[in-house]
């Protein structure tokens, strides 16, 4: 037969390119129903799934360890590479525009307000830090905090709250997140949170709330529509009295001396944010704890008798 | 905006292509070398790439210089084993209205060919794949590859005398 010779026609035959006489001739041929049923079954398979959404996400995180590399590197170059590092910075610097972490702080004695890049309002307690990559934002809500915020979530994608203790996964809108030192509470008043610390993981419902301390779990129930020190207050549900003091410290912008004639002891109440006179007897007083306190705003803590 | 204007240091154009074309490219590294972690990892490779050097790459020839990178990263890469690509079985539609008889031997039929493609030669695999699974015309293909319409045609005409000859079903 003519095409025997020629070694493209059944390339010609699956791009549909064969003329009508081609095509007749070569569907007379043994050879055809055999090359049919092989494109009929090559039809039906399929590669293995693909997950875009983490592929893109793998990526990212190629090319910010990439940048963390980059920039260990640039220091050790020799100083005749000049133009080189120069060069690399801007290329550097053009791309961290996409993938630097944004923070916000919060002095102490002070709160502030921001706005993530999807709208979601956080309010940053003081002496608290967030740090996220505003790059692919929306498909990536993941954010370190460092000390206590107050989270208002909008809808989508998932909103992860990564601190030292734990991870707060959202599954629903409003929540508050405390990480100090070796304390950890989460309050949800609105919608789901999951809560994962260690080996433990946590679902709260709105009106509830988990503290953990030395690893121990408490759940707990609050009646607060929002939390309290967004309304010049702070609250406490048995924590440990040095914590309540360090927060004190925190919201007065004062220190503290004498805190190691703190015995174990957990406070449950509040105390505000304005006066910090009444704050001291609020706690101190309840507590019996002696203290000193002067003009100068400085407070001791008196030994026990 | 125009394509031209598209910069592909831009977020949001990066994703783009990003969500344009990983999949196929996967692919096309995978048909080489039957391993979708080593595939996907060569992939991600390619687009770091295309990031670093994204104010040198126009967003037009962006697509080409991936394939040359997740190209060129795949023949980098010293060893790989033997391929054997495992295709999810779909569900057979121009089976069922035959018999089980008839089913069973299509599926063994498949088998078949699966172990058939895998013993393609490397080359006429991938145009092979390309063709057939991702649906891309000779002319694309050869675009990817840098090489001819011709070269692809004859690649994918090799392939089924090949696949044709390897399959035992046929030669009873």
């Amino acid at each position: 037969m003519e095409h025997q010779n020629n070694d493209t026609y059944l390339a010609k035959w699956l791009a549909g390119d064969m003329s009508d006489e081609e095509l007749i001739e070569f569907k007379k041929t043994n050879e055809y129903t055999d090359y049919k049923f092989i494109v009929d079954v090559m039809d039906e398979l399929e590669t293995p799934d693909y997950d875009q959404q983490q592929n893109f996400s793998a990526t990212l995180n190629k090319i910010s360890n990439q940048n963390q590399k980059k920039t260990t590197k640039v220091r050790t170059l020799i100083p005749s590479w000049a133009y080189a590092v120069a060069a690399t910075l801007v290329l550097f610097l053009a791309y961290s525009f996409f993938f630097q972490q944004t923070t916000y702080q919060a002095q102490l004695a002070d709160q502030t307000n921001f706005q993530l890049p999807d709208g979601s309002e956080v309010m940053l307690n003081a002496g608290s830090e967030i740090a996220f990559k505003s790059f692919n934002w929306d498909s990536n809500r993941t954010l370190e905090l460092t000390g206590e915020a107050y989270f208002k979530v909008k809808k989508g994608s998932k909103f992860k709250v990564v601190t030292k203790e734990g991870t707060v996964t959202v599954l629903g809108t409003q929540f508050t997140v405390n990480s100090r030192s070796n304390f950890y509470n989460v309050t949800c008043f609105e919608g789901k949170v999951k809560v994962t610390s260690g080996k433990l993981n946590h679902i709260l419902t709105p009106g509830n709330a988990i503290s953990i301390q030395d690893n121990m779990a408490t759940p707990y129930k609050t009646t607060e529509a929002i939390p309290s020190w967004t309304a010049q207050e702070s609250s406490f549900n048995a924590v440990a009295i040095y914590e309540v003091v360090t927060e004190l410290e925190r919201q007065y912008n004062i220190t503290i001396s004498g805190k190691e004639n703190l015995k174990v002891a957990y406070f449950t109440g509040r105390f505000p944010h304005t006066n910090l006179q009444q704050a001291l007897t609020t706690v101190f007083d309840t507590m019996e704890i002696r203290y000193t306190f002067d003009a100068n705003r400085n407070v001791r803590i008196q030994k026990y008798k | 905006m125009p394509d031209t204007q598209k910069s592909v240091c831009e977020q949001r154009v990066f994703e783009e292509v990003f969500n344009t074309h990983s999949k196929t490219i996967r692919n096309f590294i995978y048909y080489k070398c039957g391993d979708t972690a080593q595939a996907e990892d060569l992939t991600q490779d390619a687009f770091v790439k295309l990031w670093n050097n994204c104010a040198k790459v126009p967003f037009e020839k962006a697509k080409s210089y991936l394939y040359t990178l997740a190209n060129n990263a795949f023949l980098n890469e010293v060893a790989h084993k033997k391929v054997v690509l495992k295709h999810q079985k779909s569900v057979s539609s121009i089976a069922t209205h035959e018999s089980p008889e008839f089913v069973y031997r299509e599926k063994e039929f498949k088998a078949e060919l699966d172990r058939a493609i895998a013993n393609l030669t490397k080359k006429q695999r991938e145009v092979f794949l390309l063709n057939r699974i991702e649906n891309k015309k000779y002319k694309e293909i050869a675009e990817m590859l840098s090489i001819s319409v011709k070269a692809v045609e004859k690649r994918m005409h090799g392939a089924l005398v090949s696949l044709r000859s390897e399959i035992k079903e046929f030669k009873k």
